[in-house]
C-alpha cells in the first residue's frame, strides 16, 4: 500500500466527524433560536442523553492515552484507576439529584449559581470558575496535546503538532461556541458511543497483537518473577513516610495502599465539578440519574476502565512495542482504517470533555462573574456574544500553552481534579449537610486548595520562584494532593462550623433545608439503612482503593513449589481490582436506589418565588470595582515581580 | 413525531452508525486486505447489525427511514457496486474479495424484501412496488 493510501484514512475520518458535528451544531442553534439555551439547552436535555453524556465526559480521552501508559508503565501498583468507573459515578450518585432539584427550585442552571444563591458567597463562585478554567486549560489540553503528537506519528509528520492542535482548537471552537450547551449535548452522544467502541476497539487490536489472553498473562507472569520488576505487580506498603516525590522519595515506591486511596479521592472530584453540574442541570428530569450513574457510568465504563483500559495497558507492559503510541503506529501501519476510526474515537472523547470544560469555563467567567459583579447591565444577547469570545480566547490560549508551555500545562491539569474534589465540602453543605455554614464553607475551600497547591509542583515551582523552598516535595507521605487538601479543609469547615452561628442563614438556603427535611425529606426505609451504608461503603473504601489493597497482593497467587501460579490467570491486583469494580456497582446501586440518593423523584417541584426588591443601578458600583481589581491587580503585580527579583532564584 | 424526539431517533441513528457502520466498513476493508473471508464477513454482520439497529429505532419511534436516509443508503451502495465492478473488470479482486463482495451484495438485496415485509407485512410490500391504474388517478375512465 502507498503512503498517501495509508495516510489518507485519518483525513477522511476527520472530514466525516467535522460534518457530522457541523450538522448538529447546525441543528442545535436552529432549535435555540437566538440566545434561548445557549447556557442550558433550555434545560431540555433527556435524561438518556444526559447520563451517556456524563459517562463518556467521566471517561475522557485520558483513560485510553493516559490510564493506558501509566498501566504499561507502572504495571498494577495503582489498581484504584482500574476501580475509576466506580470512583467517578459516586460524587454524581451523592450530589446529582438533590441539586437538580435545587436548581429546578431556585431557577438556576450551574454550580457556581448555585453557590451564589445558597451561600451569597463570592469566592465559592469564583473558585467553581477556576476548577472549570483549570479543566479546559489545563486538563483537557494536556490530552490535546497527546493527541496532536499522536497524529503527527500517525501521518508521518504531514500535519506536524502544531498544524493538529491548531485544527483541533477550531473544531473545538466551532462545537461549542456556535451550538452552546445543546450543541455539547445532542453531539456528547455520538462522542461518547465513538470514544467507548474506539476503548474497546484498541483493546481487542492490543489482544490480538500480544497472542491473546494467555499469551498476555504469560508475558506478565514472567515479568513478575523477575526480582527488579515484581513490585510492578504489588501494592509495597499501606504508607510510606517520605518527604515526597523530588524530596528524597522513589517513584516506584510511592504507590502505596494510601496513595492508591488518595489518588481514587482526586477521581471523585470530575463529578464534583461544574462541568458535570452544568450537564446535569441542563437535563429537563432527575429520573434518569441512578441509571445513569449505575449502568452507565459504573457499570458500563467501569467494566471498559477494568477490561479494556486494563488490557491495552497490560500488552503495552509486556511488549513496549505495544505501548499506546507504538500500538497507534503498528496499527497505522497494518490497518490504517481502524488506525483512523479508533484516533477519531479517543479525539471525539477527548473533544467531548475539552468542549463542555471551555464552554463551562467560558460561561463562569462571563455569566457568573464579569456580568453580576462588573456589567449586570449586559443584555442576553451580549452574554452569549461575549461568552463566544471568551470561548475562542482560551480554546487559542489552550492551543498555545499545548505548544509552548507544555511543562506549566502538566502542573495546572494535575490540579483540576484535587482542587475539584475539595468542592465536596460545600456541595454536602447545600445538599445533605444543612450545619456547615457559608463561613465554614469558604474556609475550608480556601485552605483545601492551600493544602493542594502546596502538595502539587505547581506550588512549590511558584514559592522556589520567590525564593521560598518547601521541605517537602509532591504528593508527601505518598499521599495525593487531594487527600492533603480535603483534610485541611475538612479539619477548617468542622472547626469554623462549630463556631459560627448556623441559624444565620440566607431565605433561598432556609428554603432549600425546608424542603428537603419536608416534601423531599428521605423515607424511613432508607434512612434505617444508613449504618448498613456506611459500613459498606466504608468497608468498600478500605478494601477496594484503601490500604485493604495489599491483601490483594496475594489473594489470587498460588505457590506451586518455586512456581507461582496466578489462580485466575490474571495478575492477582487485577483481579482484585475486577472483584472491586463488581461489589463497587453493588455499592453504587444500593445508595442510588436502595439509598434513594439518587432514585427517580416523583414529586412536582415548585418554583421558589423570591420576594420583589427594587433593583438599583449597579454602575458606579461596578465601576468602582473594575478600579479596584486593576489597582490590585497591578500592585499585585509589582510585589509579585520585586519579590522574584529580590529573592528568587 | 415531536421535534425532541425526532432529534433523540436521528442522534442515536448517527451513533448505530458511527459504530457499526464505520467499524463494518474498517473490517470489511481489513478483511480485503488480508484476504480474509471470515473477516470480512465479520464486517458484513457489523453493518447487518446497524441496520438492524437502525430498524428498531425506528420502531421504536414509529418512523421509517427519513428521504436523505434512503438516499444516502443507495447512493452508497451504487458507488459500492460500481468499485466493485469496476476491481473485478480489471482483474483487481482475488477470490476471497470477489466473495466478500458478493456476499455484502447478496446480504444488502436480500435484507430490502425482508425489511419491507417486516414493516408493510408481505401483502403491504408488494403494494409498495405494485402500483394499480385505478389507484393512480390517471386510469381510463
Amino acid at each position: 500500500m502507498t503512503g498517501i493510501a495509508h495516510t489518507i484514512w485519518l483525513p477522511i475520518f476527520a472530514l466525516f466527524y467535522v460534518m457530522v458535528m457541523l450538522h448538529w451544531v447546525r441543528v442545535a442553534a436552529n432549535e435555540g433560536r437566538g440566545e434561548d439555551g445557549f447556557f442550558s439547552a433550555g434545560h431540555s436535555l433527556s435524561p438518556w442523553i444526559s447520563a451517556l453524556v456524563m459517562a463518556g465526559a467521566s471517561l475522557t480521552g485520558w483513560f485510553a492515552l493516559g490510564g493506558t501508559r501509566l498501566v504499561s508503565e507502572i504495571g498494577f501498583s495503582l489498581p484504584a484507576v482500574l476501580a475509576a468507573g466506580i470512583m467517578l459515578a459516586l460524587p454524581g450518585v451523592v450530589f446529582f439529584k438533590r441539586f437538580w432539584i435545587i436548581a429546578e427550585r431556585l431557577r438556576v442552571s450551574s454550580q457556581a449559581d448555585t453557590f451564589r444563591v445558597y451561600y451569597g458567597s463570592v469566592f465559592l463562585v469564583v473558585v467553581s470558575t477556576v476548577v472549570a478554567v483549570l479543566f479546559a486549560i489545563g486538563f483537557s489540553s494536556l490530552q490535546v496535546r497527546m493527541l496532536s503528537q499522536l497524529a503527527e506519528t500517525m501521518t508521518g509528520g504531514a500535519i506536524s503538532q502544531l498544524a493538529a492542535s491548531v485544527m483541533f482548537g477550531f473544531v473545538l471552537f466551532a462545537g461549542a461556541g456556535i451550538g452552546g450547551m445543546r450543541s455539547i449535548g445532542y453531539f456528547g452522544v455520538v462522542q461518547t458511543v465513538l470514544a467507548f467502541a474506539a476503548t474497546a476497539a484498541l483493546a481487542v487490536f492490543a489482544l490480538f497483537y500480544i497472542g491473546g489472553f494467555e499469551a498476555l498473562n504469560g508475558k506478565l507472569l514472567a515479568i513478575a518473577a523477575a526480582p527488579e520488576s515484581a513490585h510492578l505487580f504489588n501494592i509495597s506498603k499501606v504508607i510510606d513516610f517520605t518527604a515526597g516525590l523530588g524530596r528524597g522519595g522513589e517513584y516506584a515506591a510511592s504507590h502505596t495502599g494510601v496513595a492508591n486511596l488518595s489518588l481514587a479521592f482526586a477521581l471523585m472530584g470530575f463529578q464534583a465539578s461544574p462541568l458535570a453540574f452544568k450537564l446535569v442541570l441542563s437535563t429537563r428530569s432527575p429520573n434518569g440519574i441512578a441509571a445513569g450513574q449505575t449502568w452507565v457510568t459504573a457499570g458500563f465504563l467501569g467494566a471498559l476502565v477494568v477490561f479494556a483500559i486494563g488490557l491495552t495497558g497490560a500488552a503495552g507492559l509486556a511488549d513496549k512495542n505495544l505501548a499506546i503510541a507504538a500500538l497507534f503506529e503498528r496499527l497505522q501501519e497494518q490497518s490504517p482504517w481502524f488506525a483512523a476510526w479508533i484516533f477519531m474515537g479517543i479525539a471525539a472523547g477527548v473533544q467531548l470533555l475539552a468542549g463542555l470544560s471551555l464552554f463551562v469555563a467560558a460561561e463562569g467567567l462571563v455569566r457568573h462573574i464579569y456580568k453580576p459583579y462588573f456589567h449586570s447591565r449586559l443584555s442576553k444577547r451580549g452574554t452569549v456574544n461575549l461568552t463566544r469570545i471568551a470561548i475562542a480566547v482560551l480554546a487559542a490560549l489552550a492551543m498555545v500553552m499545548e505548544n509552548i508551555a507544555p511543562v506549566t500545562l502538566s502542573a495546572l491539569g494535575s490540579l483540576a481534579l484535587p482542587i475539584a474534589f475539595q468542592l465536596w465540602t460545600p456541595l454536602l453543605g447545600v445538599s445533605w449537610l444543612g450545619w456547615i455554614t457559608r463561613q465554614a464553607a469558604t474556609t475550608g475551600v480556601g485552605f483545601g486548595i492551600a493544602g493542594v497547591i502546596l502538595t502539587e509542583p505547581l506550588g512549590y515551582q511558584v514559592l522556589s520562584f520567590f525564593g521560598l523552598e518547601l521541605p517537602w516535595g509532591r504528593w508527601p507521605w505518598t499521599i495525593h494532593s487531594a487527600l492533603w487538601g480535603m483534610a485541611a479543609n475538612l479539619a477548617v469547615v468542622l472547626i469554623i462550623s462549630a463556631i459560627t452561628d448556623r441559624r444565620i442563614q440566607r431565605t433561598e438556603a432556609r428554603e432549600i433545608r425546608h424542603l428537603f427535611s419536608g416534601l423531599l425529606a428521605v423515607r424511613p426505609k432508607a434512612r434505617a439503612l444508613r449504618s448498613t451504608a456506611w459500613s459498606i461503603a466504608i468497608g468498600w473504601f478500605f478494601l477496594a482503593v484503601g490500604p485493604g489493597l495489599i491483601f490483594g497482593n496475594y489473594a489470587f497467587v498460588a505457590q506451586n513449589g518455586e512456581e507461582t501460579v496466578w489462580l485466575l490467570g490474571m495478575p492477582s491486583l487485577w483481579a482484585w481490582s475486577l472483584a472491586a469494580w463488581i461489589s463497587g456497582l453493588g455499592l453504587v446501586w444500593f445508595l442510588a436506589y436502595k439509598m434513594e440518593m439518587a432514585s427517580p423523584v416523583t414529586v412536582e417541584i415548585p418554583p421558589y418565588e423570591p420576594p420583589l426588591t427594587l433593583r438599583k443601578d449597579q454602575s458606579a458600583l461596578e465601576r468602582e470595582r473594575l478600579r479596584i481589581l486593576v489597582i490590585t491587580g497591578a500592585i499585585g503585580f509589582v510585589l509579585a515581580a520585586l519579590t522574584a527579583f529580590s529573592f528568587g532564584r | 413525531m415531536s421535534k425532541s424526539a425526532m432529534v433523540e431517533r436521528d442522534l442515536l441513528v448517527f451513533s448505530i452508525w458511527a459504530v457499526l457502520g464505520f467499524g463494518g466498513l474498517a473490517l470489511l476493508l481489513e478483511g480485503f486486505s488480508r484476504d480474509s473471508y471470515a473477516v470480512s464477513v465479520a464486517g458484513i454482520a457489523a453493518i447487518v447489525a446497524g441496520f438492524a439497529a437502525h430498524f428498531v429505532v425506528n420502531a421504536i419511534f414509529d418512523t421509517g427511514f427519513k428521504q436523505g436516509e434512503a438516499a444516502l443508503g443507495i447512493g452508497v451502495f451504487g458507488i459500492v457496486v460500481a468499485v466493485f465492478i469496476a476491481s473485478w473488470a480489471t482483474g483487481g479482486l482475488s477470490a476471497s474479495d470477489y466473495w466478500s463482495g458478493l456476499t455484502l451484495f447478496a446480504v444488502l438485496a436480500l435484507g430490502l424484501p425482508i425489511y419491507l415485509s417486516t414493516r408493510y407485512g408481505l401483502r403491504g410490500a408488494f403494494s409498495h412496488f405494485h402500483v394499480r391504474h385505478a389507484d393512480s388517478g390517471n386510469s381510463d375512465r
